[in-house]
């Protein structure tokens, strides 16, 4: 079975924020909200490295394991949703999450700053598929129409990629074979004073 | 000063009295309710169900993002 996986090829990303764009056009995602965003490491500095982060679909999610009212849930697909019927916005998941995916539509206190929202890999909810409901809580669900995350998909330096886990890896490991390794690993140079070619 | 001691015995009296029915009550409810193990929520077999298909849309997506001389 597929597990599904977000790769973010840093040294591909140029931060154009497409991928932010994208996702809060195709799930209609209100203002204050970021289920993507773009951070940037040493900005304006030689060797800045941007990548694109999100909820990374955690195998064993520590959002799911902190969770008063147990309102996670993981598909066969490996992707981790929520059901916001149940989530009452306690902020834990946002202090577990090492990404800092959990987002929330205002800011305030335990219980006041609104339902949980997050990248779903366009999965949508547990609602049925591509109904009004569904999409006006969760947004679209594209896997369901077989097709992969927008902003995987339209990514235009093709350094965002998603689906099939064991499928990009082979992509990624591909890539670092035609252009070596030194220059994908971050710390690299600085420990080994010098780039290595595969 | 004679009143004021007055209204701080009564206050401590209330409280005393106010304790043990509490008391009671907490004994009595503790008594009537069977905890219920803990369950994370479960949308049923159809909705965590697989919904990723390998199509031409995606296998078209994975071919673009690879080298050429990647065998897929």
């Amino acid at each position: 079975m597929a597990r599904m996986k977000f790769l973010c090829d840093a040294d591909r990303c140029i931060e154009c924020n497409a991928c932010v764009t994208a996702c809060k056009n195709e799930h209609d995602v209100p203002w204050g909200i970021n289920r993507r965003r773009v951070v940037t490491i040493n900005d304006g500095k030689p060797g800045e490295r941007s990548v694109s982060m999100a909820c990374m679909h955690c195998t064993d999610a520590p959002c799911a394991a902190v969770c008063p009212v147990d309102c996670f849930y993981t598909t066969t697909d490996a992707v981790v949703l929520h059901s916001k019927d149940l989530c009452i916005g306690c902020g834990y998941c946002f202090y577990a999450c090492p990404f800092g995916a959990p987002q929330y539509p205002r800011t305030g206190n335990f219980g006041s700053r609104g339902k949980m929202d997050k990248c779903t890999f366009c999965a949508g909810g547990p609602e049925a598929d591509s109904t009004e409901v569904e999409y006006a809580k969760y947004g679209a669900n594209r896997l369901a129409e077989g097709k992969l995350p927008l902003c995987a998909e339209m990514c235009s330096t093709k350094s965002l990629l998603a689906g099939d886990g064991e499928i990009i890896a082979a992509i990624y490991k591909e890539r670092v074979t035609q252009r070596g390794y030194g220059s994908g690993a971050w710390g690299w140079q600085t420990a080994y004073q010098e780039p290595i070619t595969v | 000063m004679h009143d004021k001691q007055r209204t701080a015995i009564n206050r401590r009296n209330f409280l005393r009295a106010f304790s043990g029915a509490s008391t009671v009550a907490v004994a009595t409810a503790a008594a009537t309710f069977t905890p219920s193990e803990a369950l994370a929520y479960d949308p049923g077999e159809e909705e965590t169900g697989p919904r990723y298909q390998e199509t031409d849309h995606v296998k078209a997506f994975y071919r673009v993002n690879g080298y050429e001389t990647l065998d897929k």
